[in-house]
């Protein structure tokens, strides 16, 4: 039979993959660096490996939700990334759409 | 710190050129970011380098994850079709082959072995042969298909719910068997241009003997072999897309008009030559004792070769129309039917 944790922290990580996303964009009001953001989500509870944060941050810059420039002033280069104003409005509507979604999911376990 | 550097590489190789050096900067950055939280800055041991790249994952997943799509030689979207043709090609290249050996040792029985050791290193080559082909074009399908999604910038392939093929209607959807016939004669054609084309022409049997009396000349025909080719591949595009399809639609009408036009003009091109035929076939006919010196035969004979050229081109145009008649007038019947 397969290990009840096991199966939990797969199917986990699936859940998490989409809530990251608004977890980056709502650190993003001011400039970050990539790695800066590890330890913010980190200690908000949304922990995320650099690995997938770092072609995140570069899709949803493709996307128009982040500007980045490079900060070449510091010892060694940097990319900062911050929401556009685009990004901005699907924030907030990502927020109003994710407390729906609280509320419905609750409602939902309850009946169960 | 090389093993840095050879990590950035194996990542950056694997994307799109105009991603490279930005991404090799940032790569850079963060690989030292992590590092530095892991020790004193200036004094970066070789084990907390294995570490840190160990966390970032294998170059490919991490490449992949940058460049945000798989990339494939043969998407699954496209796999079951390929698996299809590809069983009927070797399917029929087998037959073909099995085909070829059977009457090369009912023609020649003595020499079977000999056949047999033919025959297994054909079936190997022709084998190879025909995976590639098709991979190749369903290689290409896939490539065009990859671009036209990534230009559009949608992940989804685009598709109308009306796209979708009718079911049961026979007059609508294309009959399997057709295309599948249409690649075993194209593999048998092309197997017997290839390997048997001196068995192509009158056969006699006196008693135990055999003479055949072959029709072109194969010395010259093999210069014509990359046509064979052409024409092979063609037929098997032709009919690979119709089982990808499935379907009668004006596009698919339209490309197989252009392949049989091509394939039509390919064929009357090589029979133009003069020197495809076989120069002697007449002589070689009255040696085997065919027929007589003299008399009217002769002359019937002597007449039908010497305009079996043109004839040849008449036929094989009369049959392209007709084909290409019957397929227009099969799109137009589902046309109109719905």
């Amino acid at each position: 039979m397969a290990d009840v944790n096991e199966t939990i922290n797969g199917l986990l990580s699936e859940l998490r993959r989409g809530t990251i996303i608004i977890g980056v964009l709502s650190q993003l009001s001011e400039p970050q660096y990539g790695y800066s953001l590890v330890p913010i989500l980190e200690e908000k509870g949304v922990a995320v490996d650099p690995g997938t944060l770092y072609p995140l941050l570069r899709r949803l810059e493709k996307q128009e939700l982040l500007e980045s420039t490079w900060d070449t002033n510091e010892a060694r280069p940097r990319k900062y990334y911050v929401l556009s104003p685009f990004g901005r409005e699907v924030y907030a509507g990502l927020r109003r759409e994710w407390r729906k979604l609280v509320v419905s999911m609750e409602g939902i376990m309850e009946e169960g | 710190m090389e093993i840095i550097e050879r990590y950035i590489y194996a990542v950056t190789q694997r994307l799109p050129e105009k991603m490279r050096a930005d991404i090799k900067q940032e790569l850079h950055g963060l690989i030292l970011d992590m590092l530095e939280e892991r020790e004193s800055p200036g004094q970066a041991s070789k084990e907390n380098v294995e570490s840190v790249l160990l966390e970032l994952g294998h170059p490919n997943t991490l490449a992949a994850k940058y460049r945000g799509y798989e990339r494939y030689l043969i998407s699954p979207f496209l796999f079951d079709s390929y698996l299809t043709i590809l069983k009927v090609v070797m399917f029929s290249i087998a037959i073909g082959m099995t085909v070829v050996f059977a009457i090369d040792t009912i023609t020649s029985p003595n020499e079977i072995l000999e056949h047999f050791i033919d025959y297994f290193a054909n079936l190997i080559i022709a084998g190879a042969q025909g995976f590639g082909w098709v991979t190749i074009v369903f290689a290409m399908i896939d490539y065009r298909q990859q671009k036209d999604t990534l230009s559009s910038g949608d992940k989804n392939l685009k598709w109308k719910p009306s796209d979708l093929p009718h079911i049961p209607d026979v007059n609508k959807q294309i009959k399997m068997s057709e295309p599948i016939t249409g690649i075993i004669f194209t593999v048998l054609f092309t197997v017997i241009c290839l390997y048997s084309i001196e068995l192509v022409g009158v056969w006699r049997f006196d008693g135990g003997d055999r003479t055949v009396i072959p029709f072109l000349n194969a010395d010259v025909f093999q210069n014509y072999l990359p046509f064979v080719w052409i024409l092979a591949a063609l037929g098997i595009l032709n009919q690979s897309v119709r089982i990808i399809v499935r379907q009668r639609t004006a596009k698919l009408l339209v490309f197989h008009i252009v392949i049989s036009v091509v394939t039509t003009v390919l064929l009357c091109v090589m029979l133009a030559d003069p020197a495809i035929l076989n120069p002697d076939f007449i002589q070689q006919l009255q040696a085997a004792g065919v027929m007589s010196d003299i008399g009217k035969d002769y002359d019937t004979v002597i007449s039908i070769w010497n305009g079996i050229s043109d004839w040849l081109i008449i036929i094989i145009v009369f049959f392209a129309l007709i084909d290409i008649i019957s397929e227009t007038y099969k799109w137009y019947r589902t046309k109109t039917t719905v």
